[in-house]
């Protein structure tokens, strides 16, 4: 894999994350990350819906009228979640129900409508197919990272196996969506004294 | 003193930029400023637009703070005492028991000394777990910036203990005041810049992540081997209305004297009173903030008062002199709500600021079900809106200027 | 970019509409019936769980359900068991929006508004195929929420033998532990009515005594008073004459 590739791939992972750097799709980071089955299930969806939307739009951009592509990019998008949707509720039916909503939320999740409008329109399937992993990778990374910390803290568990010692009082605010606000705002911290070029002007 | 002023001396020539420990300044500093005054004054301080500096400002706090001090520990040794001797039998079990046994003092409520020290106990090392932890934070975040350690945390450090129950594990302790100086102040770039008061951030914070131990609507005797607990006089309230209380366990003056099972520092509505009127005196504090919060609170209650008999809650004909003497609301009245940096700052802000925190603390007590106590949330919420009540002060003061000079 | 004609535009996106809604009722007939199989178990699982049957696996939940559990369809007003084919497949919520299958609640504490005029209940058999015990559909509003769960009584009408919510919104670490096992346990034994027939089971604050020595008090959770008061309100109404009690005293006649 040449460099640009790997670049498309890997950037949205630290250098440009959809939710650390572009807060996008933060309302479901917030909803599902209580527990890390949850949001290992809601990454796993969002990466089949990005890379089917982006390598789908691609694949047919050149026919796609202009005046009506943002509403065939959304039936692309909504017919891949309800499919994924139909899936967990036939295969993985508790964490389904656990999730409730958020899948079909996915729709309105912008990540997913922004790399079709501002990513797809213009390349490849292939170059897309990258992008959408990378940009789901990049979500999926701050979904688990912030559930690792709220069912580590909140349950005392990982993957609903207790870890923590049994004189570990778990932390009740951690189970509650605000503590997600918490970890990412860490999260951000972190990455940009990382990389202080992602402060922003003001 | 002068060997003290050599020896620190001595150490700031070795914290100066050129010495050996250059990243040691800020604890350097900070202990020089604790003995002597700082060479450099605030001339155009963050918080207080006159001839006060921050350290002055914050010395006065803690003065005033002296009388809810005191009743903490008298307060907090004379509950556990009473519930010992109710219990009958005085056994010795904890290393609190053995101090007190050691000293000769035993375990009578009525002995004022006996009680006080008893409450010290439990409220010392509280206080030095506040001040250890949240100092340990406050020096790093110094050290890394490259700033001075500011006087804010000082008081702090001591609100945040006398806001807590006496039987509050000191692990708690540790996790919340880290996380109302990282999360309520640093994050926000320190003293002077933080939108949340830091300890009520600190006590928000344990009220929502171990919410068992200290909703609020159980209270905390430090007791025996498990300590004692029952409803609070506003979860009672909320239960039974007037009459629970009037009937209760304790008369409104218990209640405003402080001799209740409480959080440390809030039970007693007289220290707090006294306090005020120190803050009050040395214009520390700002009156129109505390008018506000009185009259939001009276106006509110009289509303909700004229309307009990058409509703079927109880807690709508309470009436405001119970309001002003259970939970926090006093505590919260003298020391949170006119925290300068939090606070609103134009003068017009100030009444609006403080009658919304009045207001507001009502309907939480009264209207939702869920939070008995609703002080804290009251100004952690109007600490959110502050800035923008002063924001429509200055436009509104704007416009009328333009109109004046269009008219001119 | 190219400018495309009215046409070309309606029928692009009639194909795309077309493509799509092909695929998205494929997958739908496809997995029809393995969800429905699977929203079925669930909710067999949360009757197991009200009577104390945790690990369970699936197959043994389907042959519990032919042999040990007998799900019913009764009238709640008379309390007489109702010939239907399916009981599993009723759809209580949806019942009981229907005016022309439930009638108004009279006014109550635990918030519910109306009632189906069915419900199911499940019959659970002993060793021998005699009836056991009962397991009754419970809703109700909590301080945040409704909750929704079952209610195991004893054949004799009044005893509780299990308890367990499967939806409620109620907060983590307070009111959400009414979902905790301990608690739960807390209940077994206690009696639901007095001598007068009058619901009498109350959570209270605080502790309350072993349930043959206290049986009409269930402790209270610490820290959701208001929760615990929701949990009773809604037996104090699904126990009463316009609820399940016409079926118990039937049940227990027999």
């Amino acid at each position: 894999m040449d460099a640009e590739k790997k670049a498309i791939l890997l950037d949205p992972l630290f250098e440009n994350n959809p939710i650390a750097l572009q807060v996008l799709g933060i309302c479901s980071a917030l909803a599902v990350t209580n527990k890390m089955s949850t949001a290992f299930v809601m990454s796993l969806a969002l990466i089949f819906v990005l890379v089917g939307s982006n390598v789908a739009v691609s694949a047919i951009r050149k026919l796609i009228p202009t005046n009506v592509r943002i509403i065939v990019q959304l039936s692309i998008i909504a017919s891949l979640v309800i499919i994924t949707d139909q899936f967990l509720k036939a295969f993985l039916y508790d964490i389904s129900k656990q999730l409730s909503v958020f899948v079909g939320l996915i729709i309105t999740n912008c990540i997913v409508m922004g790399r079709a409008e501002a990513y797809a329109m213009q390349n490849g399937p292939w170059l897309c197919a990258l992008d959408g992993m990378g940009n789901a990778l990049g979500y999926g990374l701050i979904l688990m990272a912030t559930s690792f910390f709220r069912e580590l803290f909140g349950s005392g568990s990982l993957f609903g196996i207790h870890v923590m010692p049994a004189w570990y009082e778990t932390n009740g605010l951690m189970v509650l969506a605000p503590s997600a606000f918490f970890l990412i705002g860490l999260f951000i911290w972190g990455i940009r004294t990382w990389k202080p070029e992602q402060v922003e002007e003001n | 003193m002068k060997l003290l002023r050599n020896m620190l001396d001595r150490v700031g020539d070795m914290c100066s930029e050129k010495g050996k420990f250059p990243w040691l300044y800020p604890l350097y500093e900070a202990t020089d400023s604790f003995f002597y005054t700082s060479d450099s004054v605030t001339t155009t301080g963050p918080q207080a637009r006159d001839a006060l500096d921050l350290k002055r400002m914050m010395s006065v706090v803690v003065f005033a703070l002296g009388p809810c001090i005191l009743m903490a520990m008298y307060n907090s040794g004379y509950q556990a005492n009473l519930a010992m001797s109710k219990e009958g039998a005085v056994v010795i079990e904890t290393w609190r028991h053995a101090i007190v046994q050691a000293l000769g003092l035993g375990f009578d409520p009525n002995n004022l000394l006996a009680c006080l020290i008893h409450g010290a106990l439990y409220f010392i090392p509280v206080l030095i777990v506040s001040y250890a932890v949240g100092g340990l934070w406050e020096v790093l975040f110094a050290t890394v910036r490259k700033h001075e350690v500011n006087e804010g945390f000082f008081v702090t450090g001591m609100l945040f203990p006398l806001i807590l129950p006496p039987t509050i594990p000191l692990w708690q302790v540790a996790i919340g005041i880290s996380f109302g100086v990282v999360i309520g102040k640093e994050i926000f770039g320190g003293t002077g810049m933080n939108i949340l008061n830091p300890a009520l951030t600190a006590r928000a914070f344990l009220f929502f992540a171990y919410p068992a131990e200290i909703s609020g609507d159980l209270v905390w005797v430090a007791g025996g081997v498990d300590g004692l607990s029952g409803a609070t006089m506003l979860s009672q309230a909320f239960v039974g209305g007037k009459a629970a209380l009037l009937a209760g366990d304790y008369s409104w003056m218990q209640s405003f004297l402080g001799t209740i099972p409480g959080s440390m520092g809030e039970t007693s509505a007289l220290a707090c009173l006294l306090g005020g009127v120190i803050l009050l005196v040395t214009r520390v504090g700002s009156w129109r903030t505390m008018a506000g919060t009185v009259a939001g609170t009276i106006v509110l209650t009289l509303l909700l008062n004229s309307v009990a008999d058409k509703v079927t809650n109880p807690m709508f004909e309470v009436p405001f002199w119970w309001h002003m003497t259970m939970g926090g609301w006093a505590f919260g009245l003298v020391f949170m709500t006119t925290d300068p940096v939090t606070a609103a700052f134009t003068n017009t802000g100030k009444y609006i600021y403080g009658f919304l925190i009045g207001a507001l603390v009502i309907l939480i007590r009264v209207v939702n079900p869920a939070f008995p106590e609703g002080m804290m949330l009251a100004i952690l919420l109007m600490n959110v809106f502050a800035a923008t009540i002063d924001h429509f002060v200055v436009q509104q003061n704007i416009k009328r200027r333009w109109a004046r000079n269009a008219a001119a | 970019m190219r400018q495309h004609s009215v046409t070309y535009i309606i029928i692009f996106s009639a194909v795309v509409c077309i493509v799509c809604s092909l695929f998205v009722s494929g997958t739908a007939v496809g997995l029809r019936s393995r969800i429905a199989y699977n929203m079925l178990l669930d909710k067999q699982f949360s009757v197991l769980r009200a009577i104390g049957e945790e690990d369970v696996s699936e197959e043994a939940v389907d042959t519990l359900f032919g042999t040990k559990i007998i799900p019913q369809m009764i009238d709640i007003k008379t309390g007489d068991v109702v010939e239907a084919d399916n009981p599993s497949a009723f759809d209580t919520k949806k019942a009981a929006k229907d005016p022309a299958t439930s009638f108004e609640a009279p006014a109550n504490e635990a918030r519910v508004v109306r009632v189906a005029d069915q419900a199911v209940v499940y019959q659970i058999m002993d060793e021998g195929g005699a009836l056991d015990m009962v397991v009754l559909p419970i809703r109700g509003a909590g301080l945040w929420s409704t909750m929704y769960g079952f209610l195991a009584v004893d054949k004799d009408g009044e005893t509780v033998r299990g308890i367990t919510f499967y939806e409620h919104g109620e907060t983590p670490g307070l009111g959400g532990e009414i979902d905790n096992p301990e608690w739960q346990a807390k209940w077994i034994g206690r009696k639901l009515y007095d001598t007068d027939g009058e619901v009498v089971l109350d959570v209270i604050k605080g502790a309350a005594g072993p349930a043959d020595a206290d049986p009409h008090r269930v402790d209270g959770l610490s820290g959701a008073t208001l929760t615990g008061r929701g949990v009773a309100n809604t037996l104090r109404f699904w126990f009463s004459a316009d609820g399940f009690k016409p079926f118990l005293e039937k049940m227990a006649g027999n």
